[in-house]
């Protein structure tokens, strides 16, 4: 029946579909209980030995990656001064010492394991992770970060449209990332990065560290912390990369079994 | 031979500190499991230097638990109190021309110029003194609803402290 269906349409429909049903088929196997456990399922053991990734609050034990003396060591703490506060910022902020802003290290690691949770799930599922920054010193450090993951970086100019009108900038239908990064919201000091605006928009997922002076509104996990010292970057790089390379590790098992 | 008397050889043997905690420990999970009665007996007869000696190595086991706000009052960013004309040691990680990057542990870096005096020793690696003046140089201007930074700390440097180029 199937068959005759694609004998009829035209050879490229026929990819298309084809592609498309293999890309189903793929998810599928991994978001729902595979049949080969559930015939092995006889004793209490093995019910344990199987979880649902999605119901489990910590599948992939991101949470073992940091702790609050790391962050502190990196110097996530630091925030901008008084004058330059986002007001949406307020909650997140410890106070302030000598109009020096201070972070809650306590609110920004609730919050980045949020984050990480959610990042080692979405590679799980195999979905593409773009990380983007406007931070010209760090470009590298971010660049490097990506290619070590094998997922992918963004951190020069932002033409407008990259993911609203992606078919007309790159000529053919584009599939956009799953999840994007974002190591610094901001362009320059004063304007936001267009990507949190497009990433909103496209219904993207977003991940991001907010520093005092971001607006944290359009991020899906925003996280509270200082996005100007090299150290508290090279952290956040390290941390994402390790919970992508646990989620694609666990994606891999799955498969090979 | 009770426990008074063991702390007592050893503190004239005039081992470090450390040593009399491990010491006491040790000896009192010794006594412990030697019998019930004896354990009795060697605590009602501690007193004085002993008796606080044991209370100071058993207090010694238990870790301080690191909490954000402990971590922050006791932080070398509290001690500073206000910033200006504060003192503070850097090390250069960046050098372009005759301008010097310097990380001081801070949010920002600062950039100063290259002294005319010992000129060469400033290279990459090399830790100098620094005079606070703006840990960041952040001003709002007229019509501004919000502050502009420069994300830079402003430093004046005095001196190098230690140089790779020094040989």
């Amino acid at each position: 029946m199937t068959l005759f269906i694609l004998r009829s349409l035209g050879s490229r429909a026929r990819t298309a579909i084809s592609e498309f049903s293999y890309e189903c088929s793929r998810r599928s196997r991994l978001s729902t209980k595979p049949n080969v456990r559930e015939e092995g399922l006889k004793s209490e053991t093995d019910i344990e030995t199987y979880l649902d990734p999605l119901k489990h609050p910590d599948y992939f034990k991101v949470h073992e990656l940091f702790t609050i003396s790391d962050l502190f060591e990196a110097r996530v703490h630091y925030g901008h001064k008084i004058g330059s506060l986002n007001e949406y910022m307020k909650p997140y902020i410890f106070g302030s010492r000598q109009d020096h802003l201070i972070f809650d290290l306590d609110i920004t690691a609730r919050h980045l394991r949020q984050a990480l949770n959610f990042t080692a799930h979405i590679a799980y599922q195999g979905g593409i992770i773009l990380f983007i920054s406007r931070n010209a010193q760090m470009a590298h450090t971010v660049e490097t970060t990506a290619l070590d993951c094998k997922e992918f970086a963004h951190t020069r100019y932002w033409r407008g449209g990259i993911f609203t009108n992606s078919q007309c900038i790159f000529g053919a239908t584009t599939r956009l990332p799953d999840l994007c990064i974002f190591l610094n919201t901001l362009n320059n000091i004063l304007t936001q990065h267009t990507a949190v605006v497009e990433a909103a928009k496209m219904n993207i997922p977003s991940v991001g560290i907010v520093d005092t002076n971001c607006n944290p509104l359009l991020l899906t996990y925003p996280v509270p912390g200082n996005d100007d010292t090299p150290c508290a970057i090279e952290l956040y790089c390290k941390l994402f990369k390790e919970a992508i390379l646990r989620g694609k590790e666990h994606r891999q098992k799955d498969i090979d079994q | 031979m009770s426990l008074k008397n063991i702390i007592f050889t050893r503190l004239r043997n005039f081992a470090p500190a450390s040593i009399y905690c491990y010491d006491c420990v040790l000896l009192k999970h010794h006594f412990s499991t030697v019998s019930d009665s004896k354990k009795a007996d060697s605590e009602e007869k501690l007193s004085g230097f002993a008796k606080s000696l044991l209370k100071f190595s058993e207090s010694n086991d238990t870790p301080q638990t690191k909490t954000f706000a402990s971590l922050l009052r006791n932080s070398k960013f509290i001690d500073l109190g206000d910033p200006k004309n504060k003192i503070v040691e850097g090390t250069i990680y960046h050098i372009v021309n005759d301008d010097l990057y310097i990380d001081f542990g801070w949010k920002f870096h600062c950039v100063c110029p290259r002294p005319a005096k010992r000129g060469t020793e400033y290279v990459r690696g090399a830790t100098v003194k620094l005079r606070v003046n703006d840990l960041e140089l952040s001003s709002r201007f007229l019509g501004a609803t919000k502050d502009l930074t420069l994300l830079e700390a402003d430093c004046t440097l005095l001196g190098i402290v230690n140089s790779p180029a020094r040989q």
